[in-house]
């Protein structure tokens, strides 16, 4: 749809296509099928050689004296260890055991997270709310509070960012520093096995369960959208 | 695939009923030039930007640009669907965004050069029609004052 957009404009494009169903629909002027998990467009993380193989096979299609072309990805390299889709909360139990000081929990992680950011040169996924780390525990109050039915809002939030949007990204980045907290524990971990962690034995993982439950129950389709967005 | 077979019942439902847009008819432009004479820039519908630029909201189909000499660690992601895994982009942005890897490409003389920005947008969006008439022409009339020849559109 995009692709069409940009050849409108005179631009060649070549793209790559995780859902074969919804492609061979939109009809892009050309595309590469690719075998990979939904957040795995190139192959896999650190594989540049894999990486290199993808993109000879996407950018090969500009040769094309025709299209629309769909073409498959000739390897079926899917990442064995990861699903196509992570698991979702709804499909993971959610451990009784699991500490009920969330606050607590949370400065935890940030010492992880904090090793994460040493040994990865700085790059993260969390920031998006605005808050640094060493505030987190206030977003962790916020959010129970939020989640026991309580009329709550945080001066950090930007004026014209509706509060249901800012819960998001708060829930977002709580998300960033548990999974990048856990990936500078275990390395070798891959998504599923953090989602079931996260979801399955985390205070953090219960509180956004209940969080998504209070947005989810409104009639507001904002705050819907965050539920959805949020766990599901 | 992710093959729907091998899906979770839920992103299946998701995806079977996604209102994905029916064309009968492809735009085709073919490149002037050989892959080494061109100027490429990615567009990507990963939701990803500068850190720091206007973060992406749901629905949202306003788009962000990202010169390319911003460093990988700088580039940050805030479509956050769980439909996706964010680990791999956690790890390694060219898992999306394949910067570095272009870079070698041009390094070997595989590939031209990189046109001064890429593009982004959020993917996964059930209602296109402001990046159809839009943003989408918007990109285009950019990349085309920018001397690109070829995008590259890269999903999450």
């Amino acid at each position: 749809m995009l692709a069409r957009a940009l050849e409108q404009a005179g631009i060649a494009t070549t793209s790559i296509s995780l859902v074969r169903e919804h492609t061979e629909k939109v009809k892009p002027p050309r595309a590469l099928f690719v075998p990979f998990p939904f957040g795995m467009a190139l192959g896999r993380p650190n594989d540049p050689e894999l990486q290199h193989h993808v993109l000879r096979a996407v950018l090969d299609l500009l040769t094309e004296a025709r299209g629309p072309v769909l073409r498959d990805f000739p390897e079926d390299s899917e990442p064995g260890d990861q699903p196509a889709a992570p698991p979702q909360a709804s499909g993971i139990t959610a451990d009784d055991r699991a500490l009920d000081d969330v606050a607590m929990e949370t400065t935890q992680m940030r010492r992880y997270h904090e090793r994460w950011l040493e040994t990865n040169g700085g790059r993260t996924h969390f920031g998006l709310a605005g808050i640094p780390a060493t505030r987190f525990r206030g977003v962790v109050r916020f959010l129970e509070a939020f989640a026991e039915g309580q009329e709550t809002d945080m001066a950090e939030r930007p004026p014209d960012m509706p509060l249901a949007n800012f819960i998001r990204y708060c829930a977002d980045d709580l998300k960033s520093l548990y999974f990048e907290g856990h990936l500078a524990m275990k390395s070798a971990s891959g998504g599923d096995e953090i989602a079931r962690w996260f979801w399955g034995e985390t205070g953090a993982g219960r509180l956004l369960r209940r969080v998504r439950d209070r947005l989810d129950a409104s009639t507001d389709q904002l705050w819907k959208a965050a539920a959805f967005g949020i766990a599901r | 695939m992710p093959r729907l077979d091998r899906l979770p019942q839920i992103s299946r439902n998701n995806l079977l009923t996604f209102p994905a847009q029916v064309n009968d008819t492809t735009p085709f432009v073919r490149p002037a030039k050989p892959l080494a004479a061109c100027r490429l820039a990615i567009v990507t519908t990963a939701g990803l930007h500068r850190r720091g630029d206007r973060l992406f909201t749901p629905g949202d189909q306003t788009y962000r640009v990202i010169p390319s000499e911003t460093p990988t660690v700088d580039i940050v992601q805030s479509h956050t669907s769980i439909g996706f895994d964010r680990v791999p982009t956690m790890r390694d942005v060219n898992i999306s965004f394949p910067i570095d890897r272009l870079r070698e490409l041009i390094a070997r003389g595989e590939l031209g050069e990189l046109g001064p920005n890429g593009y982004s947008f959020m993917g996964a969006q059930r209602e296109v029609a402001r990046i159809m008439n839009e943003t989408g022409p918007e990109v285009g009339r950019r990349l085309r004052e920018e001397g690109v020849d070829v995008a590259l559109i890269t999903p999450t």
